[in-house]
């Protein structure tokens, strides 16, 4: 224990003076930078050394408006902070940057050599010299307003969310509803996610399915959750990182790529904040540059995981988690995003070409969820067709794990809270054109995916129904309806796979066994078009015109847009005899669509049969 | 023992996030001891004023007196060399504990998702119990007061 040595006279007289003046000598620090021989011989001067690499590394996040809690932009900013910066630079906690030194580089890295570190060492050993004014470099200027210029669409999160004062970190979730009202070629969002101090990441999730917005309580307020499943029905037709970290300028897809934006589309912001210490109203911007260059190069996204051997004892220090997929085509691989918690230690992906040499395509030996982010090759490497990608990540749920959330530790499985794990492997690929025009080879890839993750985990819901989807897409039927059925085995209420084989069923001619999983994807999500649309064919084509009629009122209702919807609606009115009503479903459908076939046909019919009988 | 209070001096920085992000703690743990110890925020920094220590009283919600120490008297006095960094003095006036508050950082950059010690409640507790404390003192983590003009 410390006991003073000597009782503290005048204690409280003392206490009273708003300052008290004496001459007091510096204290020593505790944690003293380790003299670095090499460039302490030689006079180390902010202006002349410092200075170039604070400005280059440090500044981009710490000057007003951005990440870091305080500027680092002159000899007075960096002095009143200078034995820190010697120590969090020492042990590599600054400025943040993940993954090891490796043969591959990427973009933007932020990492000090070990010559910049021991120059700031010795810089604070020295005393902290100011310097020649000559030898200071410019200092760095940064813009205020959108990096990319006025974008050409700002939506703004319609409520702000309350980072509180205190407590461990927060994940919330904001949904931007509908910001396009058409189809655009996205070519970059730039993410303002509020006071940057309090944000660790963001990632924009795409959501044609509305997914977020049924998470809120009320419209607009956003909710919480540290991870994101968003259900589609489709495919993504381009697969993009949309990632957001402190310090990173926004990121401009390459010539060639852009993301398809269509309307009727959510994005939703997820985000990672930590407490400051008082009560923080936070309400993100999103500025969207579009393009009128459609994307000629569509990537796609790889993601390796093993949820359901992410099964930690307690006390554990080293658990292993693998997972190895081997590429069906050649593809690049453009990005690579690597994902743990707060028992993630020391997360590797290699490459095994299929002549059995090996590449270290990321290594992060320290892993911190805190610095997590999507990182980009600067020279993104080809993996030939026979490629195998391995994931190797081990976790600590150990007590000496600071981060571990469980004190005394407990068992961890894979889930989405910050208490859960999670073991998984992003890569983005660019698949190379295939000589032979009938390869697909993104659905080469998707297929494999699927495949790949059934047999890690036969009750993998999305592998089966990725896997359905793309037989579906090719016209293979029965294997559509198998994988649907397994599909809705392992989630029997779930109204997308129920919708899904139902429209199979349908398809393939089996009207009686499509009728129950329409109507159980109904009863989940009654005011769900496709159900609605679906079921009311299905018992349109047994001849149950009332109760078809019911179902295709409920679909225009739901979507007053949809041509096919006005249409069957029109039909099966005809079919109960109110032409009247009819008449005006196909001209409303018409209207919608002067295309539609149905609707002409059936226009045509009805004036055909009501020729002298008007009613 | 003599009647008299603990006093509590708790060294803060204005930009320090660490030091910032226990002031839900800090008037936690004050408003827990009222009658029982003194808490006193403590700013050394000889570049802070009056008024901005005012404001950044207000924006963190801090209810607390609070001090100059730009000549570092009271930072001698208390051995501290960290914000955030606490001394517990006792009712003579002896420094009984100087360090961290809890155990919430390990390191600079590596934070607990709660604390699983608390150093200044139990200095705070032995102290008013008149017990001497057993456990040495453990380091703060967060920004260097020697740093500061």
């Amino acid at each position: 224990m410390t006991r003073a040595s000597q009782a503290l006279s005048g204690f409280i007289a003392l206490l009273a003076l708003a300052s008290v003046g004496f001459a007091a000598r510096h204290a020593t620090s505790r944690r003293q930078a380790n003299p670095q021989p090499a460039t302490a011989a030689r006079e180390v001067t902010f202006n002349r050394d410092v200075a170039p690499i604070v400005f280059h590394n440090c500044a981009l996040c710490h000057h007003p408006g951005e990440a870091g809690p305080f500027p680092l932009l002159t000899y007075a900013d960096v002095k009143s902070h200078a034995r820190q910066i010697a120590f969090v630079t020492d042990k590599r906690i600054m400025p943040p940057w993940l993954p090891d030194p490796g043969e591959l580089k990427f973009t933007d890295e932020l990492r000090l050599s070990d010559e910049q570190i021991a120059t700031l060492q010795a810089w604070v050993d020295q005393g902290m010299l100011e310097g020649s004014a000559a030898d200071l470099p410019a200092k760095p200027t940064f813009s205020a307003g959108w990096q990319l210029g006025k974008p050409d669409v700002i939506v703004r999160a319609e409520k702000p969310y309350v980072l509180p004062a205190s407590g461990s970190d927060s994940y919330w979730n904001f949904v931007f509803r509908n910001p396009v009202n058409r189809s655009h070629w996205l070519k970059a969002i730039e993410i303002r996610p509020g006071d940057k101090r309090l944000v660790h990441h963001a990632n924009i999730l795409v959501d044609r399915e509305e997914s977020g917005r049924r998470l809120e309580k009320e419209p607009g307020a956003g909710f919480g959750g540290m991870e994101l499943i968003i259900e589609s029905e489709a495919f993504d037709p381009d697969s993009h990182f949309l990632f957001w970290k402190p310090g990173s300028p926004p990121y401009v897809e390459p010539d060639g790529m852009a993301l398809r934006l269509e309307k009727n589309t959510d994005l939703v912001l997820n985000t990672h904040f930590q407490p400051s210490g008082k009560p923080e109203p936070i309400q993100p911007t999103l500025g969207l540059y579009f393009t009128d260059k459609p994307a000629t190069l569509h990537p796609i996204l790889i993601q390796l995981d093993n949820d359901r051997l992410l099964d930690i004892p307690p006390g554990e220090k080293n658990f292993l988690v693998s997972d190895d997929f081997t590429l069906p085509v050649d593809a690049t691989i453009l990005a690579i995003y690597p994902h743990a918690h707060y028992l993630g230690k020391d997360l590797l992906a290699l490459a095994t070409f299929p002549d059995g040499t090996k590449k270290t395509l990321i290594h992060i030996s320290h892993w911190d969820l805190n610095w997590q982010a999507v990182y980009r090759y600067e020279d993104p490497p080809l993996l030939p067709k026979g490629t195998t990608i391995s994931m190797r990540f081990t976790y600590d749920n150990s007590a000496d794990n600071v981060r571990n959330p469980n004190q005394p530790p407990k068992r961890v499985v894979a889930g989405n809270r910050a208490s859960d794990e999670m073991a998984h492997l992003w890569l983005q690929v660019l698949p190379s054109e295939s000589a032979d025009s009938s390869v697909d080879p993104r659905r080469e890839i998707q297929e494999a995916l699927a495949l790949h993750h059934i047999q890690n985990n036969p009750d993998d819901f999305e592998a089966h129904y990725n896997l359905a989807a793309l037989l579906q897409m090719r016209g293979n039927l029965s294997g559509a309806l198998l994988q649907f059925s397994e599909a809705v085995r392992i989630r029997p209420e779930d109204p997308i796979a129920n919708n899904a084989l139902g429209a199979v069923l349908l398809a393939s001619g089996q009207v009686e066994g499509a009728i129950p999983h329409l109507k159980t994807a109904l009863a989940s999500r009654p005011d769900y078009f496709d159900a609605h649309y679906n079921l009311g064919n299905a018992l349109a084509s047994k001849g149950d015109f009332g109760g078809a009629l019911t179902h295709f009122r409920a679909a225009v209702r739901l979507n007053p847009q949809d041509a096919n919807a006005e249409a069957n609606l029109g039909s099966a009115l005809a079919e109960t005899g109110n032409l009247k009503e009819a008449r005006l479903h196909f001209e409303r459908a018409l209207q919608i669509d002067p295309k539609n076939e149905l609707a002409r046909e059936n226009l045509e019919q009805l004036n055909r049969e009501t020729q002298g009988h008007p009613n | 023992m003599a009647a008299g209070r603990v006093v509590v001096l708790v060294f803060v920085r204005t930009d320090c996030p660490i030091s910032n992000r226990y002031a839900p703690t800090v008037q936690r743990l004050s408003a827990a001891h009222a009658g029982k110890a003194v808490f006193w925020l403590v700013y050394p920094s000889k570049a802070e004023s009056a008024e901005s220590i005012r404001k950044h009283e207000r924006e963190f919600g801090y209810k607390l007196p609070a001090l100059r120490d730009p000549q570092r008297v009271l930072v001698k006095e208390s051995q501290v060399q960290i914000t955030p960094e606490v001394a517990v003095f006792d009712a003579a006036r002896r420094l009984v504990y100087h360090g961290r508050i809890d155990n919430l950082y390990e390191d600079i950059g590596r934070a607990r998702s709660a604390a699983t010690t608390h150093e200044l409640e139990d200095a705070i507790a032995a102290t008013l119990s008149g017990r001497t404390l057993s456990a040495g003192t453990a380091p703060a983590v967060g920004c260097y007061i020697s740093d500061l003009e």
